[in-house]
C-alpha cells in the first residue's frame, strides 16, 4: 500500500469513529459537504484527532483548508516526509 | 503518556466489552451499572473516548440505569460545545448521567441581565467559563483606580449570573477560574492595569465569592497549571473556533468538572482504605522487621513514604475516614504504628484496622460494613497491582486508584483522581473522621457492656434540634441530597428550596445535631413538615447512618408530637416512598404506631397517627430545643 493510501485508511478510520452516522464511502474526493456531521464545530475536533494520531500540528492558515480529504492527505505526506 | 495516570490501564478486550454493552442497549436492555462505569473509568485513548461519548449519548434519555442524573447548563463567553460530549462521558466514569444544555454563543450578558430562557426547567448547576471578553480588563497601565472599578464590574457580572441561575433554574453556578495570560515582564503582576495582575485579582475574587457560598468553583487555572499552559492553550483553535482551551484537553477538563458534580451529588469517596507493606512504608514488616523497613531519613524512598503519610493525614483532616487492609499478622502490622519513630500515621487515626490473611475484597466489604458506608464511598490504595486487580474485579464500585508502585507518585495520583473532591468545607466535615472512629470505638464498648440500654446511657448523648437557618443550610442541602438509606421519601431539594422553606409560612424544617462523649457528630438528621389546618404532613425524614440505633429517631419523633400537640394539630400524616436503597426504613412509621391509610400502585405507603394516640418512646438522649 502506498503512503497515500495508508494515510487515507488511517484518516478514514478516525472519520468513521467521529462521523459515525455517515455510512457512505470515504475517498480522497470526500469533502465536508458529503458528510452531514462534518460541520465547522466537528471540524475542529477532527483536526485535533488527526494531529494527535499523526503527532503533528497544522498551521492556522491550513486548518480551514482541509475540508476536502485529498488536501488533508497531501499535507500529511508533506509534513511526515 | 496518558492524561489519566490514576485510572486503570485499558483492558485488552475493552472494545469487545463496550460492544457487549452496546448490544445490550440495542436489544432494549439495561447495561450493568458497575461494569459500564468501570469501562468508562479506564485510560481511554482518543478513539475509546469517542466510543464512550457515543455510549453516553445513547444511554441518555433511557432512564437512569443506576446512574445519578445531573442536569447541567453550559454558559461561556467562548464556545463550550466541545465540553458537552466529554462531560457526559466523564459522568459515566463517576456514576453520573450528565445531561448537558448549552447556552447560545456569546450570551453571557443576556443571561445575566435580561430574561431569556436558554435552559429548560430546573438544573443541578450551570457551569460558567468566562474570559476577558466577558470579565473585562483594566483599561490603562498604572491606573489602579480603574483596575478596581473593572474588578467591581466583573464581580457584579458573576453575581448577576449566579442570581439568574438561582431564580430561573433553581441551581448554583460553578464558575471557572482563569488560567494566567502570558506575561511580558516579570513585574506584570506588580503593575496595576496589566492583564496578569487583573487575572490574579479576578481569580481571588472568584475564590472569595465561593468561600462566601455565592457560587461554586471549577479551578481551571489549577488544572491548566498542572498540565502546563503550553498544552492547555491552543491559539490556533482559539482563532479558528473560539475554543477557550485546547480541544484535546476536553476529556481531562470534563473529568475534572465531573469530580465536582459527583461531590455535589454526594458521590465522592468518604473513606480511604490503605494497604501497609510498600504502601505506607518500604519493605515488608513481617520479613524486614521494625529496623528493616524503609521509612524516614535514611533513604529517598523512606522520605517519599513519610510524605505520603503526611498527605494521608491531610485527607483525614478534611474528613476522610482511614482504614487499614493488610495481609499480615495483626500484632506485627501494628508494630510500626506503635514503635517506629518516623511513622506519621498512628493507630488512633484509623477507624478500622484489618490485618489478617483473608482475601482483601472480603476485608474491604467488612470495612464498609463496620463504617456503615456503601462500597462506592470507599477509595482503595495498594501498591500491588494484583491486589488492585482482584479488588476491581470483586468490588468494581470501590474506587481503586492506580497509584503505581513508586511512592513518590502516590500523592499525585490520589489528588488528581478527584475521588476526594469536595465542595467548600464546613465544620461538620472536619469532625467526620473522628466521628467514624468513635463509631468503631463505640461498637467495641457495645460488645463489652452487653445491656443495650446501659450502652446508650454510657454514651451521654445530647441532641440539639433547631429550625433551618443560614449557617446550617449547606449541610442540610448535603444531607437532603445524599442520604439514601435512612430516608423515607428521598425527596431532593437544592439550596434555594431549603432557603424558601426557612421563610415559608406553611412549612418548617428541623436540623438535628448529636454529640456524645466520644465525638461531635454534627448534623445527623433533617425533618421537613408541611403544615395544614389540623394536620402536619412529614414531607421528608432523613438521618445520617453514622448514628443508627441510638434512639435518635425516637427522640425526634417524641419532640415532633410534643410540638404538634402544643400547636393544637389533630393528626400527623406521613409517607414512605420505597427506593432500592431505603428498605431499612420500610416499617419506620408502623414502629411508631402509625396506621396505614393508603397503599399506592408505585408501592409508596401513606400513614396517619392522631396526635393524642402517640405513645412517647423511651430515650437516653438529653434534648436541647431551639425551636
Amino acid at each position: 500500500m502506498s503512503i497515500h493510501n495508508a494515510y487515507l485508511t488511517q484518516v478514514a478510520d478516525i472519520m468513521r469513529d467521529l462521523f459515525d452516522e455517515h455510512t457512505g464511502p470515504i475517498t480522497e474526493a470526500t469533502t465536508a459537504r458529503d458528510i452531514a456531521q462534518w460541520d465547522s464545530l466537528s471540524h475542529v475536533r477532527f483536526m485535533a484527532l488527526v494531529e494527535q494520531e499523526f503527532g503533528i500540528r497544522f498551521t492556522t492558515a491550513e486548518v480551514q483548508t482541509f475540508t476536502n480529504l485529498g488536501s488533508l492527505i497531501d499535507a500529511l505526506i508533506k509534513r511526515k516526509s | 503518556m496518558t492524561d489519566f495516570p490514576w485510572r486503570k490501564p485499558l483492558d485488552d478486550d475493552w472494545g469487545a466489552q463496550i460492544a457487549e454493552i452496546e448490544a445490550t442497549l440495542s436489544a432494549g436492555g439495561v447495561p450493568d451499572y458497575a461494569r459500564t462505569k468501570a469501562l468508562a473509568n479506564q485510560r481511554l485513548g482518543m478513539r475509546e473516548q469517542l466510543k464512550v461519548e457515543r455510549l453516553a449519548a445513547r444511554m441518555r434519555g433511557r432512564g437512569q440505569q443506576g446512574f445519578t442524573p445531573f442536569k447541567i447548563g453550559l454558559l461561556g463567553s467562548r464556545t463550550l460545545s466541545y465540553l458537552a460530549a466529554p462531560l457526559a462521558a466523564a459522568g459515566l466514569a463517576r456514576g453520573l448521567m450528565v445531561e448537558v444544555q448549552e447556552a447560545p454563543y456569546n450570551s453571557v450578558a443576556r443571561f445575566a441581565f435580561s430574561a431569556p430562557t436558554f435552559f429548560e426547567g430546573a438544573l443541578d448547576a450551570v457551569l460558567v467559563v468566562l474570559d476577558e471578553s466577558a470579565l473585562g480588563r483594566a483599561p490603562r497601565l498604572l491606573d489602579a483606580a480603574a483596575e478596581d472599578e473593572a474588578l467591581r464590574q466583573a464581580t457584579s457580572l458573576v453575581d448577576a449570573i449566579a442570581a439568574a441561575a438561582r431564580s430561573r433554574n433553581g441551581c448554583p453556578v460553578i464558575v471557572a477560574t482563569q488560567p494566567p495570560p502570558l506575561q511580558i515582564a516579570a513585574a506584570d503582576i506588580a503593575t496595576p492595569g496589566s492583564a496578569a495582575r487583573f487575572n490574579l485579582r479576578v481569580n481571588m475574587m472568584l475564590a472569595d465569592g465561593a468561600a462566601e457560598g455565592r457560587w461554586l468553583l471549577w479551578d481551571q487555572a489549577a488544572l491548566a497549571a498542572w498540565v502546563g499552559l503550553e498544552r492547555w492553550l491552543d491559539p490556533i483553535s482559539f482563532h479558528a473556533a473560539k475554543v477557550p482551551f485546547n480541544v484535546q484537553m476536553c476529556p481531562l477538563a470534563a473529568d475534572n468538572i465531573a469530580g465536582i458534580l459527583a461531590a455535589m451529588k454526594g458521590k465522592a469517596a468518604r473513606a480511604l482504605v490503605l494497604d501497609l507493606d510498600n504502601t505506607l512504608w518500604g519493605g515488608v514488616i513481617g520479613d524486614d522487621g521494625i529496623g528493616g523497613i524503609r521509612l524516614g531519613q535514611n533513604s529517598p524512598e523512606g522520605e517519599a513514604f513519610v510524605a505520603f503519610q503526611n498527605f494521608v493525614l491531610s485527607l483525614r483532616d478534611r474528613g476522610a475516614v482511614l482504614a487499614v487492609c493488610s495481609k499480615n499478622d495483626e500484632a506485627v502490622a501494628r508494630m510500626p504504628f506503635a514503635n517506629h519513630p518516623d511513622m506519621i500515621l498512628r493507630e488512633q487515626h484509623f477507624a478500622v484496622f484489618q490485618a489478617n490473611w483473608n482475601d482483601k475484597a472480603t476485608n474491604i466489604s467488612s470495612i464498609a460494613q463496620a463504617l456503615n458506608l456503601g462500597l462506592e464511598s470507599l477509595a482503595y490504595v495498594d501498591d500491588n497491582p494484583a491486589e488492585r486487580e482482584r479488588v476491581r474485579q470483586e468490588l468494581p464500585l470501590v474506587a481503586t486508584i492506580e497509584v503505581g508502585e513508586d511512592p513518590s507518585f502516590f500523592i499525585e495520583r490520589i489528588a488528581r483522581s478527584g475521588v476526594f473532591q469536595h465542595l467548600a468545607l464546613n465544620a461538620d466535615d472536619l469532625a467526620r473522621a473522628s466521628s467514624y472512629e468513635s463509631f468503631a470505638r463505640a461498637a467495641d464498648i457495645r460488645t463489652q457492656l452487653g445491656n443495650y440500654d446501659d450502652y446508650l446511657r454510657s454514651l451521654e448523648m445530647q441532641m440539639t434540634i433547631s429550625p433551618f437557618d443560614a449557617v446550617g443550610r449547606p449541610r442540610i442541602v448535603q444531607l437532603v441530597n445524599k442520604s439514601n438509606q435512612f430516608n423515607l421519601t428521598t425527596r431532593r431539594y437544592n439550596e434555594e428550596d431549603i432557603r424558601k422553606m426557612q421563610e415559608g409560612a406553611d412549612v418548617f424544617g428541623w436540623q438535628v445535631r448529636l454529640d456524645d462523649r466520644f465525638a461531635q457528630h454534627g448534623m445527623i438528621g433533617v425533618v421537613i413538615v408541611r403544615e395544614r389546618a389540623a394536620e402536619w404532613e412529614i414531607d421528608s425524614w432523613l438521618q445520617s447512618c453514622r448514628v443508627l440505633e441510638r434512639g435518635v429517631e425516637q427522640c425526634m419523633m417524641n419532640t415532633l408530637f410534643t410540638a404538634a400537640s402544643a400547636a393544637k394539630v389533630e393528626r400527623v400524616v406521613a409517607r414512605y416512598i420505597p427506593t432500592d436503597r431505603n428498605q431499612m426504613v420500610a416499617d419506620f412509621y408502623t414502629r411508631f404506631g402509625f396506621e396505614v391509610t393508603k397503599r399506592h400502585e408505585d408501592s409508596s405507603v401513606e400513614f396517619l397517627c392522631p396526635v393524642p394516640a402517640y405513645k412517647p418512646k423511651p430515650v437516653f438522649i438529653e434534648t436541647n430545643l431551639n425551636l
